[in-house]
């Protein structure tokens, strides 16, 4: 095996990574402050990708079209996530878990049928802009350029969440609500509205992350269910509601399957859930801290 | 007590309603029931079959067959097993339709096609690409009106047998039409080109969103050729990796449908060039006046080309119609009889129900992707008309697997 390929291959994966991250990182935040495993959170994903489409058609579909839709995206997303807090969510918190989940997974095929509704069930598909289009050559072997922007992109979502998890006092409340909800109430502080931040943030990442895919990929039904399961085994291996988790869990995904890909690329398939059964065998709690 | 007589009497009366019309509605008209997917990705495939269907029948009942008229009614399988059987079997019990027609899932079509044996109703696959609907499953009951996996394999291997390529490397969707697909290529591109080498085979799930890793993989591998057998959704996303890895321009790639435009059009310009396709139906080819008129009249009635669906639904339309005006008869079994061995009018020229496995015989043509000022998307070009009898699989082959089962 060439070393060439071998470092395409590994960066390819990481890239595939960045977007498990940013999708993730947001349903593993929502998990942890507000203990809801959101099984919408794929379909919010979904609704970014398709939102991107939109915005990126009104523009006239060029380099303008989307960055505005990169922009604005997430946006919708982190509306339809606010009205749906409000709305729906924010009186269920009380419940037992199997109940959020019987309802989130309601709510998934309800923003299932609603995107058929609006967007109808046609294959859509936009472009990447100008600059990011093609490929370059790393080492002699040819690595896409959109990519390359994705793994710029990852890690700087990753700084953004550190950042308002440790230097802001909203993300240091939402912290705090993840450890111990009672006592953050007990201070004083609204946790209802916490928590409504703390939802709207996890969606507008679904909404980011749908929106960086949606060049990448056809943009389609459908695409809830394919991120979903990924995303809970990511979440499950990282630790329950640990975003640092959820990153590790991503990388973890995304190079095992790339790798699998190039060395046994009949079973390809198998490697990423290999590496989840592995690490639930050695660590069933997840790989760092769960705040569960 | 008052509320109760009330639902009981709306009961009763809808009951009436229901039943009345259907035992009308049989006794005159033929009847053809059309079972297909209407939900989800897959029904736009399943409306565009529809409107072609639809369209051939509005020309077939303005003179009639036999003095009735044909009349359809939908089901929607939601793409399931279960749902599809059970609108097929309330279709036929309920509604008394003399034909059944569908669908877009090989797996529905393949349990449909059991009930319509046991049921003795001729049922016609529209879209579905088993080769096994008219191959070793097949039977009197079972019509097949679209190209299927193992003529789309033939028809690659034809055309690839033609090229200097001779290190192949084998990938697609993991799961039925995927491996039919690339077994069916594979094996006839073999038989027709004994030098040929598959360096290696890559499957990954349907759905699979990034496929980059696979592609760059693949590229490592330095193949001549590619053979990618993909359908729905992953066709989007094996173009746009094409196009993002520049693959096209190292190594050859052929995929089934590529050339399709329901795959081009949504990538607008930036579909990738130079990837070679087969297809059984474009509305821009062959211009002949029959395939002119039809994309006329189809574009009339709904703003938009016919896509390879409608092509199907309407041949599917016009078979059973000619078979009936054939057979002089309303009669199952003087139906089949007549439409074995029928040849039709088409779009794509003189189209064959094959007597032996009940399978039409269709050309297929093999062309590149390419950027034509008139379009804004890419089309199919230097295309090549591969004749329906090199693509079908022989008929003893057929027997042969039949027999085995």
């Amino acid at each position: 095996m060439e070393w060439a390929s071998l470092c395409t291959q590994l960066l390819v994966g990481l890239s595939r990574s960045m977007i498990l991250f940013i999708v993730s990182a947001g349903m593993s935040f929502i998990l942890g402050v507000l203990r809801v495993p959101n099984v919408a959170h794929g379909s919010l994903y979904m609704i970014g990708a398709f939102s991107a489409f939109s915005i990126y058609t009104y523009f006239g579909m060029g380099s303008t079209g989307f960055w505005l839709a990169l922009l604005l995206a997430p946006v919708v997303v982190a509306v339809v996530g606010f009205v749906a807090e409000r709305l729906l969510f924010c009186h269920l918190y009380q419940r037992e878990h199997l109940m959020l989940l019987l309802f989130t997974f309601a709510l998934m095929l309800i923003l299932g049928d609603l995107v058929k509704m609006v967007w109808g069930p046609k294959y859509s598909s936009i472009m990447p802009p100008g600059g990011l289009k093609g490929s370059i050559s790393i080492l002699g072997s040819a690595f896409p350029r959109y990519n390359l922007f994705l793994l710029i992109i990852g890690p700087l979502v990753a700084v953004f969440l550190w950042l308002f998890t440790n230097r802001t006092k909203v993300g240091k409340i939402c912290r705090a609500a993840a450890v111990d909800r009672e006592m953050v109430g007990a201070l004083g502080i609204n946790v209802s509205w916490v928590f409504a931040a703390a939802f709207v943030l996890g969606c507008y990442l679904a909404g980011v992350a749908g929106a960086l895919v949606a060049p990448t990929v056809s943009i389609t039904l459908g695409m809830d269910h394919d991120i979903i399961i990924e995303a809970f085994l990511i979440v499950t291996i990282g630790g329950l509601g640990n975003i640092w988790g959820a990153l590790v869990g991503s990388l973890i995904f995304g190079v095992t399957q790339a790798l699998g890909v190039l060395f046994w690329p009949q079973f390809a398939i198998v490697f990423p859930y290999a590496a989840v059964v592995i690490v639930l065998l050695m660590r069933p709690k997840g790989l760092l801290k769960s705040v569960w | 007590m008052k509320f109760r007589v009330g639902v009981a009497g709306i009961v009763a009366f809808l009951t009436l309603f229901v039943f009345s019309g259907g035992v009308y509605a049989g006794s005159k008209a033929i009847k053809v029931g059309i079972i297909d997917c209407y939900s989800g990705p897959p029904a736009v495939y399943a409306k565009d079959a529809l409107n072609g269907f639809k369209l051939a029948l509005e020309e077939i009942n303005k003179e009639g067959v036999l003095g009735r008229k044909i009349e359809f009614t939908t089901r929607d399988t939601k793409f399931k097993v279960d749902i599809g059987l059970s609108m097929a079997k309330e279709l036929i019990m309920r509604e008394g339709v003399d034909i059944l027609v569908g669908t877009i899932s090989s797996s529905v079509a393949l349990a449909v096609s059991d009930l319509a044996y046991k049921e003795k109703v001729p049922f016609f696959v529209w879209m579905a690409k088993s080769d096994r609907i008219t191959g070793e499953k097949g039977h009197r009951y079972v019509f097949s009106t679209t190209e299927n996996t193992a003529m789309a394999g033939r028809a690659m291997a034809v055309g690839l047998s033609k090229k200097p390529y001779i290190k192949y490397w084998i990938a697609g969707d993991d799961y039925e039409y995927g491996h039919a697909i690339g077994r069916a290529a594979w094996r006839n591109l073999k038989r027709l080109k004994p030098e040929v080498k598959k360096i290696g085979e890559s499957w990954w799930k349907v759905g699979e969103p990034d496929l980059i890793p696979y592609l760059t993989a693949i590229m490592s591998a330095e193949p001549d050729a590619v053979i990618f057998c993909t359908g729905g959704r992953s066709m989007t996303n094996v173009m746009k990796a094409i196009k993002a890895t520049g693959m096209a321009k190292k190594v050859a790639i052929c995929i089934h449908t590529a050339t399709d435009h329901a795959v081009l059009k949504p990538l607008g310009p930036e579909a990738p060039e130079g990837v070679m396709g087969t297809m059984d139906y474009h509305f821009y080819y062959p211009e002949t006046p029959e395939n002119k008129a039809f994309v006329k009249a189809f574009r009339a009635a709904y703003g938009e080309p016919p896509g390879f669906p409608a092509f199907h639904g309407w041949i599917t339309a016009k078979f059973i119609a000619a078979a009936y005006r054939k057979a002089g008869s309303v009669d199952t079994e003087k139906f089949i009889d007549a439409i074995e061995g029928l040849k039709i009018m088409s779009p794509v020229g003189e189209i064959e129900m094959r007597a032996c496995d009940h399978q039409v015989v269709l050309p297929m043509f093999l062309g590149v992707t390419k950027k034509v000022p008139q379009y804004n998307f890419l089309i199919s070009s230097n295309i090549v008309t591969i004749p329906g009898k090199d693509v079908m699989p022989p008929c003893e082959e057929i027997m042969k697997a039949r027999k085995g089962k």
